[in-house]
């Protein structure tokens, strides 16, 4: 038997399939792009490829991210804040403080001893400090986000974004080129604003955190200039996992396996009534 | 345009009240509807006031009277907000400050507020508020009396608040040519008395484990009820209410089935129509059983002495003064109530609401109350994001479901 866990988040898709071992079987990220169905379809599709079944050997589904009611076959749907606890903490054990930065929001999340969610802030209406901001700020840099990772190598760490709004953030950015302020300065400037960003949140939810475990999901995981921005920031060690995007997919398929048990249980319990 | 509005709602209501179709929420429904009617019929004389004003006094006078913040809340209600608020943002207002205030003023502009014959601005709860009233006063070219609310509870400062309410009255008197009756006025806090003494009545009900109450019962319902104070309409509704909740509780049928989750609104509700109560109700078993606003807080007024216990009344109000009044005051509410979870919306552009969120949520984490800030315009839907906010909302269902619970059974 095995488990699927969708994350279908505003910038990518992703599935996590499990065995019954929730041993991962596969794990696969695709573009979220216009359509939620079709990369639903194709994210699942993959992740049966990969692991070599067919749809009818999968027991159960759940879904996450903000398209999450868009999957039909689901057994339910369940919140990126609860599935990326769920998941850093199969990933991680001892992670008391998760920070996830997704496409659209951004989420600091308290865990308890057993990964259950303690206490969460998200960031508000705005969208700046996220995978969007990010991207914008690639375009205004005229480079790969996928390279920004790296860009603030050798910066001294001078130059300030005093904007976080998104658009304006954006024309800061250009009127630094402008100005020749050499591109790490500003990368650097970049991710220390999503840094301070993300602090208030920790602060709000965790005021302990520089005595515990911390660790960082979500696709701007994989941006290293941020996750040294926010460690530095806060004085601590901040651990990511081998694939920080899937994080919430893995979550979901535990949630998928732990539902589905109790379902058939509770099938087994009112036949033996019977 | 409000005119036909409130007079179509009064007519659906009544038939539906003739058709066998009565219930607590309607008659509430159509004593707004009929006050409604009386702001805008163009004949009564009418004072737009500030939420603090003694409703009950200046019904006593004869005197149609309305916070602003009700025609904000209606025009949101009605789905046509928009208009008006585009209306200040043609004129200049920042788009950051509070849209009921906003949608009040582009209402002026636009010709659709009913010239008052004066107004009674309070300093509390807000400045803007205030500033609204001032800005009306000038724009109708009608005189503002402001009634200064003292922020501490001491005879001085009920003395200096009733002297000044004593004014208001002359200044009242003034302008519309009535005398002050005294039958009228013993008349109207005995209504105020009794209307108070029976929501003291529901909101016990509404503490009893299992609460008899939704989410939908108790929206805008204490601080809308302050209008009707001084009027039989008042103890009508109240009482409705009561009777509707004891039918509830000796039916059995305590509010929503299934019930997990008991939660506290803080301040003011969103005012324009969405999904979020009913998926809390239904996908959660989560029902809103208290407000923030839904409160007495103070004694029976004298009638031979009413003055002051106006003043005490509107020194009482939770939201009259430090926030750690406010956050007393939810505590209180969180106990009373068993809360398992509060949620702050935050409204924005409200100084009071955004600027005192951290020490509340502060406040109550030390009693253990988990407590939710959204970010919501509750006026401007054309503000609202229903997604962004179903997610934090359902986060927070799941976190109250891994927790154990705060109160024992």
């Amino acid at each position: 038997m095995y488990y699927l866990g969708i994350d279908i988040g505003s910038l990518s898709c992703d599935a996590v399939l499990i065995d019954s071992g929730s041993a991962i079987a596969a794990s696969v990220v695709v573009p979220t792009g216009a359509r939620n169905r079709e990369s639903i379809s194709r994210a699942t599709d993959e992740a049966l490829r990969i692991a070599g079944i067919s749809r009818t050997d999968i027991a159960a589904v759940v879904s996450t991210g903000y398209g999450r009611d868009r999957v039909e076959e689901r057994l339910s749907s369940v919140t990126e804040i609860t599935c990326h606890a769920k998941g850093i903490t199969a990933l991680l054990p001892g992670i008391r403080l998760l920070i996830d930065i997704g496409g659209q929001d951004s989420k600091a999340i308290l865990l308890g001893k057993e990964g259950g969610v303690v206490d969460f802030a998200m960031n508000d209406k705005c969208a700046a400090g996220t995978g969007r901001f990010l991207e914008a700020m690639a375009r205004a840099l005229q480079v790969d986000i996928d390279d920004m990772s790296d860009m603030d190598a050798g910066a001294k760490g001078e130059q300030s974004i005093s904007s976080m709004c998104t658009v304006f953030a954006e024309s800061e950015v250009v009127s630094l080129i402008a100005g020749g302020t050499p591109v790490n300065e500003i990368v650097m400037g970049l991710n220390r604003a999503i840094a301070s960003r993300i602090l208030s949140l920790v602060k709000r939810t965790t005021p302990s955190y520089p005595d515990v475990k911390i660790a960082m999901s979500g696709g701007v995981a994989r941006n290293r200039g941020v996750v040294r921005a926010i460690a530095s920031l806060m004085g601590h060690e901040v651990a990511v996992p081998k694939d920080p995007d899937t994080v919430g997919a893995l979550g979901a398929a535990l949630i998928a396996k732990e539902k589905s048990t109790l379902q058939r249980r509770a099938a087994v319990s009112v036949s033996l009534s019977l | 345009m409000m005119k036909a509005y409130f007079t179509d709602l009064e007519a659906g209501i009544v038939k539906a009240i003739n058709d066998g179709n009565s219930s607590h929420r309607k008659l509430y429904t159509l004593e707004l509807a009929r006050l409604g009617k009386r702001l805008y019929s163009g004949t009564d004389p009418i004072a737009w006031c500030g939420i603090t004003a003694p409703f009950d006094l200046l019904n006593a006078m004869g005197v149609t009277s309305c916070f602003v913040e009700f025609i904000g809340a209606m025009l949101a209600a009605t789905g046509v907000v928009g208009t008006f608020i585009e209306e200040t943002d043609h004129a200049g207002y920042s788009s950051d400050a509070c849209s009921y205030h906003r949608s009040v003023c582009g209402a002026a502009m636009k010709g659709i507020m009913p010239v008052p014959e004066f107004l009674i601005g309070t300093t509390c709860p807000c400045s803007g508020g205030l500033a609204v009233l001032e800005n009306l006063a000038r724009r109708f070219d009608r005189k503002l009396f402001v009634l200064h609310v003292p922020q501490e509870d001491s005879a001085g400062s009920v003395r200096f608040l009733a002297d000044q309410m004593r004014e208001m009255a002359a200044f009242v008197s003034r302008i519309t040519g009535r005398k002050m009756d005294g039958g009228a006025l013993r008349k109207s806090v005995e209504y105020s008395n009794r209307a108070s003494a029976t929501m003291r009545e529901i909101f016990e009900l509404a503490c009893r484990v299992p609460s008899p109450i939704t989410s939908r019962d108790f929206s805008n319902f204490g601080i809308v009820m302050a209008l009707f104070f001084g009027r039989e309409e008042a103890v009508t509704i109240a009482e409705s209410y009561r009777n509707e909740f004891k039918k509830r509780i000796d039916a059995g049928d305590n509010g929503t089935s299934g019930r997990k989750f008991r939660l506290l609104w803080i301040q003011n509700r969103i005012q324009f129509r969405h999904g979020l109560e009913k998926m809390l109700e239904e996908e959660y078993g989560a029902s809103i059983i208290s407000d923030e606003l839904n409160d007495i807080t103070w004694d029976p007024i004298d009638p031979e002495n009413p003055f002051d216990g106006f003043a005490r009344r509107a020194i009482s109000i939770p939201i009259n003064g430090t926030t750690e009044k406010r956050i007393g005051h939810l505590k209180k509410l969180a106990r009373q109530y068993r809360i398992d979870g509060a949620i702050n919306p935050c409204n924005w552009g409200c100084r009071q609401g955004a600027g005192a969120r951290g020490l509340i949520e502060n406040g109550l984490k030390e009693i253990g109350l988990p407590v939710l800030n959204l970010d919501v315009d509750c006026v401007d839907s054309r503000k609202f994001t229903e997604g962004q906010l179903r997610t934090r909302l359902e986060a927070f269902m799941e976190m109250l479901d891994n927790r154990e619970p705060l109160w024992q059974s």
